[in-house]
């Protein structure tokens, strides 16, 4: 299909076209910002920096009921929830991060309700233009302008958004837009072009990360986790917030004699994560699970799924309290070898 | 000012003695004004000390934060001394610790760090975005100069402080064993304005507030691991037997916690506001910590973590106490 573009002024009549209802886009609550339906009246703001709650969260919220049940019952009411999702801004680091992730969730058993919720999600991306200092999705295989995962890659050019179709769901949503989408032209996609390099030049920091998962093996005993983990507080900013972290809980509630059994958000970072009944503790310190996050991100998801569980977005790096840096982290490990 | 070259040839000293497990103090982080707590066992270590506006974290909570590795049959926990510099907010912690008996009085060795104010990590990343080089930063009367790539730059204190350090009324450490240089004027006058401003909303206004920032709540419990007054070793949020507050991350049980969180430190809180800057999502935690401790000046006359002689608010019942408030 041929690339399309959507001039600014539309954006609220395409949100209108295909159904406000559907839609998440970023938007900052509270002190936050993350992906939810649009707000009643003010426009979507797509300038806001990559949202402070990944996009992992709407396929894989928080807290997800698994089944219903009553005190009695022998057979739980299952309910998979999955609405029709166009989800549109998202960053292309979000973007792969879920197609690591899908990887684990269709393993074997295939997880109905993180599936269900993949199925009926379009991902309208949305090009960087202004990386942060801490964004290196270039040395993972990313980039500003990535389009894996997504079914359209918007990239701004000032007065519209240039829209390159990539999918079949990518082009319903066109043809569903019908004339509200203009057809771009060849300078279009030249400035465009020009936009992805320079986001990519932008971008500061990274590694050369190929050499590090046949590395962290043989670091087992390294002093590197110890230093590392001295000043962590145990708190689960870095994984609760990682795009491509999906450790869950299991939990019941019960009120008189209605329950649910949900999952929930869990961190490797936390101590009881790895706490057994009988006291012992497998991961007793800081210095283990700081090891476990690093080495399942870039040693044992690779072993599995053959790719680098981590995108480079620099959430871990912005919002840990105690600038505890996985980039610094990464190259000490290739200085040990 | 603290004395730079006094804090290296104190902190060599101290980790070679025998008796010092390790020092804790910050050095420069791994990019732009981001500093790390900084733990030294060798004295070569120490050269990378530093104190400066950028220290912003308080590292007290370290002395309770402490995972104890099995100790194998025939060895013993190394219960050595723990030296850590504090600035004047952080040495109430210290002397807060002591009032409770959460640690003990000679197994702390406390360099004491006057301070002219830290900066508000956010307030500096706005003003000067995306820095990868490390910045350095000193204090400069009513200014705090940066050294940038591009040069230096001199900001009006009130602009980048943190609001804590605006208000404060204990630059200088309340107790130490060593002072890195002179003390400094204490100007700070805590007003509590912004608790006012809380008090004066409607009910319906306050909660409508509370609603969206506990709905914004993570769970992550950095608000809890960084306060140095939150060492009990089973934590209410962590059983499970019975299961006090429900994992689930919902309206009902954020705010369960965040008020627990936030009763439990009544009469407590140091107002360090550590919980509040390691909040990944903003929420003004300190706002609650300090109408709990606005009450508590108001109606107890009780500062926490001034007198170390001194008895826990809650132990320290006197006949006259007030009691009009007593519902």
């Amino acid at each position: 299909m041929d690339n399309m573009k959507l001039p600014k002024e539309k954006v609220g009549d395409f949100l209108a076209k295909l159904g406000k209802e559907k839609f998440r886009v970023p938007r900052e609550i509270g002190g936050r910002s993350e992906f939810a339906p649009p707000n009643g009246e003010s426009n979507v703001d797509f300038s806001l920096p990559n949202t402070t709650v990944p996009l992992k969260s709407l396929f894989y919220p928080q807290t997800e009921t698994l089944y219903r049940f009553e005190v009695g019952d022998t057979v739980p009411k299952t309910s998979v929830v999955a609405e029709e999702m166009i989800i549109m801004g998202v960053r292309p680091c979000d973007a792969r991060a879920l197609t690591i992730v899908d990887k684990l969730f269709s393993w074997d058993p295939e997880d109905p309700y993180y599936l269900a919720k993949r199925e009926k999600a379009t991902l309208i991306g949305l090009a960087c233009q202004e990386p942060r200092v801490n964004c290196f999705c270039t040395s993972l295989g990313g980039g500003p302008a990535s389009t894996e995962g997504l079914d359209i890659l918007m990239t701004d050019l000032g007065d519209s958004y240039l829209f390159q179709v990539l999918t079949e769901k990518g082009e319903k949503i066109c043809q569903e837009a019908g004339d509200i989408l203009v057809k771009s032209e060849d300078n279009d996609v030249q400035a465009a072009e020009k936009a992805h390099n320079d986001a990519a030049s932008k971008i500061v920091r990274g590694i050369e990360a190929d050499s590090i998962p046949e590395k962290l093996p043989q670091l087992w005993e390294s002093d590197i986790w110890k230093k590392t983990a001295d000043p962590c507080l145990g708190c689960g900013t870095c994984t609760f917030l990682c795009p491509t972290c999906h450790c869950f809980d299991i939990q019941d509630e019960i009120e008189g004699i209605e329950g649910r059994r949900y999952r929930v958000w869990d961190s490797c970072m936390f101590t009881e994560y790895t706490l057994h009944t009988s006291g012992h503790n497998p991961r007793p310190t800081g210095r283990e699970r700081t090891r476990n996050r690093i080495n399942h991100k870039y040693s044992y998801y690779v072993e599995k799924f053959e790719v680098i569980a981590c995108v480079g977005c620099g959430r871990c790096i912005n919002l840990c309290p105690v600038n505890i840096d996985i980039l610094n982290i990464l190259s000490q490990v290739k200085e040990a070898l | 000012m603290a004395d730079l070259e006094k804090l290296i040839t104190v902190a060599k000293e101290t980790v070679s003695r025998d008796d010092v497990k390790h020092l804790i103090g910050w050095r420069q982080g791994t990019y732009g004004f981001r500093v790390s707590p900084h733990f030294i066992t060798e004295p070569e270590e120490a050269d990378k000390l530093i104190f400066s506006p950028l220290c912003n974290s308080n590292l007290v909570n370290y002395l309770t934060w402490v995972e104890k590795l099995p100790v194998p049959r025939g060895q013993e926990a190394d219960t050595r001394k723990v030296a850590l510099m504090v600035k004047g907010c952080d040495s109430r912690a210290v002397v807060q610790l002591l009032i409770e008996q959460g640690i003990k009085r000679e197994d702390v060795i406390v360099i004491g760090c006057p301070c002219e104010g830290v900066i508000d990590l956010a307030k500096a990343e706005e003003m000067f975005p995306n820095v990868l080089e490390q910045v350095e930063a000193r204090w400069d009367g009513e200014k705090i100069v940066f050294k940038l790539p591009d040069g230096e730059k001199a900001v009006p204190r009130e602009d980048v402080l943190a609001d804590k350090c605006l208000r404060c009324r204990y630059p200088n450490p309340v107790l130490s064993d060593v002072l890195l240089g002179d003390e400094v004027k204490t100007e700070g006058n805590d007003d509590y304005a912004d608790v006012d401003g809380m008090e004066e909303k409607t009910t319906k206004e306050r909660w409508a507030f509370w609603e969206e920032q506990f709905s914004s709540c993570i769970r992550c419990y950095s608000c809890r691991n960084v306060c140095p007054m939150c060492y009990c070793e089973d934590c209410i949020l962590d059983r499970l037997n019975p299961t006090w507050i429900n994992r689930s991350n919902n309206i009902s049980e954020n705010t369960a916690f965040h008020l627990a969180r936030a009763f439990h430190l009544a009469g407590r809180c140091i107002e360090c506001g550590e919980c509040e800057r390691v909040c990944p999502v903003n929420i003004p935690i300190m706002t609650l910590n300090r109408k709990l401790t606005k009450e508590v000046r108001e109606k107890f006359d009780y500062d926490p973590g001034t007198d170390p002689d001194s008895k826990p608010l809650q132990a320290s019942y006197l006949p006259n106490d007030q009691e009009n408030f007593i519902l």
